[in-house]
């Protein structure tokens, strides 16, 4: 099996490695790049904890993605969230709010939030709905997620009185 | 399920992508599609998905990802809107061209899997989308417990098992509402170019489910301009990201219940979208009122061929989708 280089810019940092023909996303970010953040699930695009942001700030799952397919584009993943020490307001309003239980299927569900935010930063009941449609929480703790997006609005308006 | 072994290729222009289709697939037998070499890959939300269950093993993938032909969102001289294939759904349903001009066709997008897929997959994709079925769309391992099918290693099929054809089930989405817009599929190949309305562009083979050569690749899909009503509907068992059980889109001239140019597409009851041409003759014949669209719907009974598969029975597929075209006639009515 021949190797390729390839690089991909991760939360910012540039990274080249060399990659497999049948390497996803998923396995370049977990095991060439490190960050264990994005998880692991069904593999097969079901249950959406591997979600990842593309440039644009879309949701895209890691583990249906050739990784060769990215070569030389830009990503963003759970661990590229939080910025100079602070936690994203949306990572903020999940601890505020509980919607973590066993934890597995956070980073998923925080980036697919992030994704549905960027697209509506003020999003309606339905366009949760839809947005968060993708992700599965087995835990079943889909009432707090939903409750932390609907006050991320609240919570970034908070943030920027006080840094006023 | 890591990937299966293969070599990855990323033409530069359509051109090269063309040749390559044509050279990576040498010696592979003409009758026998389980035996491609080579796949197309778009996305990726299909193909890795089936090579993950070992459905697809390609020697070769062939990405047409970034071929610039294949990006563009054009409206032609003659009112028609052209549509690369590597389009991302996601920008389709967000067009204002599509949302005004083709409201059945940005349903019938927005009710594919969930956003995450959508972000990425592309409408070539969703027109040549993989059928699917019980028995095959399990891992390798899981299938192992019973023999093979059509699709695997086996000559039998676990749906019927009398059938001598594979009866998975397509179920795309955006074909209905392209079907029901009359749209026109660009297939090129390095011999040249040819043009295929979608509505002849299936058949009820599930392996050989699509009118495509070797060599051949969807380019573009051409929808001629339209300005009839038209509508889109689904019935899944979750609101969002699922397949259907039944989906419907039609389309119709006129106002009110005038009813003229009627087609009536239902999918997901079989391996091929069904164009219900009895019903769309009853409603030409005699609009939209209470008790042709009646008619209508009873009169889909003998076109569906819906089989047992994926979640439901045939009999469950049946008032599934009699319902599905009683709301989305009384839906044109009403628009």
């Amino acid at each position: 099996m021949a190797k390729h280089i390839m690089c991909l810019t991760v939360n910012g940092d540039r990274h080249e490695f060399a990659v497999d023909d049948t390497d996803t996303l998923l396995d370049v970010i977990r095991n060439q790049i490190g960050l264990t953040g994005t998880k692991r699930g069904c593999t097969t695009g079901s249950c959406g904890v591997c979600t990842i942001n593309n440039d644009r700030g879309e949701s895209i799952l890691a583990c249906l993605t050739h990784a060769l397919e990215w070569d030389g584009e830009s990503v963003i993943t759970i661990e590229g969230l939080e910025a100079n020490g602070e936690l994203d307001a949306i990572q903020e309003a999940f601890v505020e709010f509980g919607a973590v239980q066993c934890g597995f299927c956070t980073p998923g569900v925080i980036m697919s939030a992030k994704a549905l935010l960027n697209k509506y930063p003020n999003p309606t009941e339905d366009q949760i709905n839809e947005g968060m449609a993708g992700v599965l929480c087995r835990c079943t703790g889909h009432i707090k997620v939903k409750e932390a997006i609907r006050n991320d609005f609240r919570l970034r308006a908070e943030r920027l009185a006080r840094a006023e | 399920m890591l990937l299966p072994e293969h070599a990855y290729h990323q033409p530069a222009s359509l051109a090269e992508c063309l040749d390559a289709l044509v050279t990576l697939d040498v010696g592979r037998s003409k009758d026998d599609d389980r035996l491609a070499k080579v796949q197309v890959i778009a996305g990726g939300t299909d193909v890795i998905f089936n090579m993950r269950l070992r459905l697809f093993q390609p020697e070769n993938l062939v990405s047409i990802r970034r071929l610039p032909e294949l990006q563009k969102i054009e409206e032609l001289a003659d009112g028609s809107v052209r549509l690369g294939a590597a389009c991302r759904l996601v920008d389709l349903a967000d067009n204002l061209l599509i949302q005004q001009r083709y409201p059945a066709l940005k349903d019938a997008i927005d009710a594919v899997a969930s956003s995450h897929v959508r972000n990425i997959g592309t409408l070539g994709g969703n027109v040549c989308l993989e059928t699917r079925c019980w028995y095959t769309n399990n891992s390798a391992e899981w299938r192992s417990g019973r023999e093979g099918c059509f699709k695997t290693d086996c000559e039998q099929c676990h749906v019927i098992p009398s059938s001598n054809i594979c009866h998975a089930i397509n179920n795309a989405d955006s074909p209905l509402a392209l079907i029901a817009l009359n749209a026109v599929l660009t297939i090129q190949s390095a011999q040249g170019l040819r043009e295929l309305p979608i509505a002849d562009f299936y058949n009820k083979d599930g392996i050989a489910h699509m009118a495509l050569e070797s060599g051949e690749l969807v380019t573009h899909i051409t929808v001629p301009p339209c300005d009839d009503r038209s509508v889109f509907l689904k019935f899944t068992p979750r609101k969002g990201m699922d397949f259907s059980l039944g989906a419907v889109s039609a389309r119709c001239g006129g106002a009110g219940e005038q009813a003229s140019n009627v087609c009536v597409v239902i999918g997901s009851v079989s391996s091929a979208p069904i164009i219900l041409e009895n019903a769309a003759r009853i409603l030409e014949r005699e609009g939209l009122g209470d008790a042709a669209i009646d008619r209508a719907v009873e009169s889909i009974r003998d076109e569906m061929g819906e089989v047992t598969n994926l979640y439901a029975r045939a009999t469950y597929k049946k008032q599934i989708a009699k319902v599905l075209v009683r709301r989305a006639l009384i839906a044109l009515r009403e628009q």
